[in-house]
């Protein structure tokens, strides 16, 4: 055996070691942090939610009451003429400590409206006033509106997805309390009634 | 051998001095947290830029306010808290923009975004030498009204600097839940 086979040999020998120090430790950390619940999330399918249900979404506890389409401007807002509006009607009550308006995201419409992601206009039912906060344990009911423009077909029902977030006592950056990864909680599909004396829906 | 054990026995004193200092020292949002300045209904409450007092609290099931030429009533789901200031700057012209009303649960109750162009809604900007005065419109639930604390400060957002804490005292309940001395209608239109 010459010195440069010996070297060869030597080196494979340290890199299997390499490679099974290196393995055994990725499955060390995949084993924990299955153990801790990192794979539960995993391919869950989405849950079918209920209109007329209170969805916990984490900062907000959330009650789809009605969707339906409305020729002229909801709740105040202007639209532009032949322009209809798709108004979805849903009960908010702040579940956390403190006022607040974190609430643009939480549906996400999956049938197609109008333009692909357009923002909903978000607006108090009670007076008309645009996307205020929502103050501490008084529900309200607010209304979606996404503008529909001339000549896109209505749909008879729409499907939205309900986003919700999670609490975290310290964020990582200034340790200060917030909600944070947003992720989806389910869907909901409910019919659209043709103009706004569409009942409330019941679960 | 023995510098090995040596080292492991270093990397784990490192570890749990860390932790120690993690668990027991004050943390960032702690250390920038607002400088409270303690006060009562009534007292003078002098805080770095500007002083505060809190001459009232009102309780109304409806607000009257004109907007646009139009008189509009404003409903709410719990109860109307509104409280005068008299506000006063020390030495530069001084915007106050940020009131909370924290209830006895300590639930954070922010001035309410439902209502502006009102006669002193903030914010509200004082003079050196001319004292202001405003007016703080609050939605809060019936049974956060009593012992609650109003928190004053010039930002909402702010880092070492300090925050009026005004304890606004207990207020007796009617049979129907609401406040003593809550009145059917606030008329907000009215000069201060």
């Amino acid at each position: 055996m010459g010195t440069d086979e010996k070297t060869m040999f030597a080196t494979a020998r340290s890199r299997i070691k390499a490679w099974i120090a290196a393995g055994a430790g990725s499955a060390a950390a995949i084993a924990v942090a299955g153990m801790m619940g990192a794979f539960g999330a995993l391919h869950r399918p989405p849950a079918v939610l209920a209109p007329g249900q209170p969805i916990d979404t984490g900062q907000w506890l959330a009650t789809p009451r009605r969707a339906y389409l409305s020729g002229e401007g909801a709740y105040g807002l202007p639209l532009k003429p032949g322009d209809r509006a798709l108004v979805v009607e849903i009960e908010l009550e702040n579940r956390t400590a403190q006022s607040g308006k974190d609430y643009f995201d939480l549906l996400r419409p999956l049938t197609p409206i109008g333009e692909p992601d357009a923002k909903p206009f978000v607006v108090l039912t009670r007076d008309e006033t645009m996307s205020p906060a929502l103050q501490p344990g008084l529900p309200e009911r607010m209304a979606y509106v996404w503008a529909m423009p001339d000549g896109s077909t209505p749909p008879k029902a729409v499907t939205l997805a309900i986003d919700g977030k999670v609490y975290k006592a310290q964020d990582n950056l200034y340790g200060t309390p917030g909600w944070f990864n947003r992720h989806e909680l389910g869907t909901l599909t409910m019919p659209v009634g043709a103009d706004a004396t569409t009942p409330d829906l019941r679960p | 051998m023995m510098r090995r054990l040596a080292n492991i026995g270093l990397l784990l004193a490192a570890a749990v001095l860390c932790y120690g200092l993690q668990t027991t020292r004050p943390h960032y949002a702690d250390l920038i947290a607002p400088i409270p300045v303690y006060g009562n209904l009534k007292d003078d409450v002098a805080l770095r830029t500007f002083t505060v007092r809190a001459d009232a609290v009102t309780f109304a099931c409806t607000l009257a306010i004109e907007q646009f030429g139009r008189r509009r009533l404003l409903t709410t789901g719990g109860v109307w808290a509104i409280v005068t200031v008299a506000l006063s700057a020390k030495d530069s012209t001084t915007t106050i923009a940020a009131a909370t009303w924290k209830g006895p649960g300590g639930l954070l109750y922010d001035t309410t975004e439902r209502l502006s162009l009102a006669p002193g809604m903030p914010p509200v900007t004082v003079q050196p030498g001319l004292p202001g005065k405003g007016r703080l419109v609050f939605e809060i639930r019936p049974d956060e009204a009593s012992e609650a604390t109003l928190l004053v400060s010039e930002a909402r957002y702010f880092a070492l600097d300090s925050q009026a804490h005004i304890a606004l005292g207990p207020i007796a309940v009617r049979p129907d839940g609401l406040p003593e001395g809550t009145v059917e209608t606030f008329d907000l239109s009215k000069d201060l």
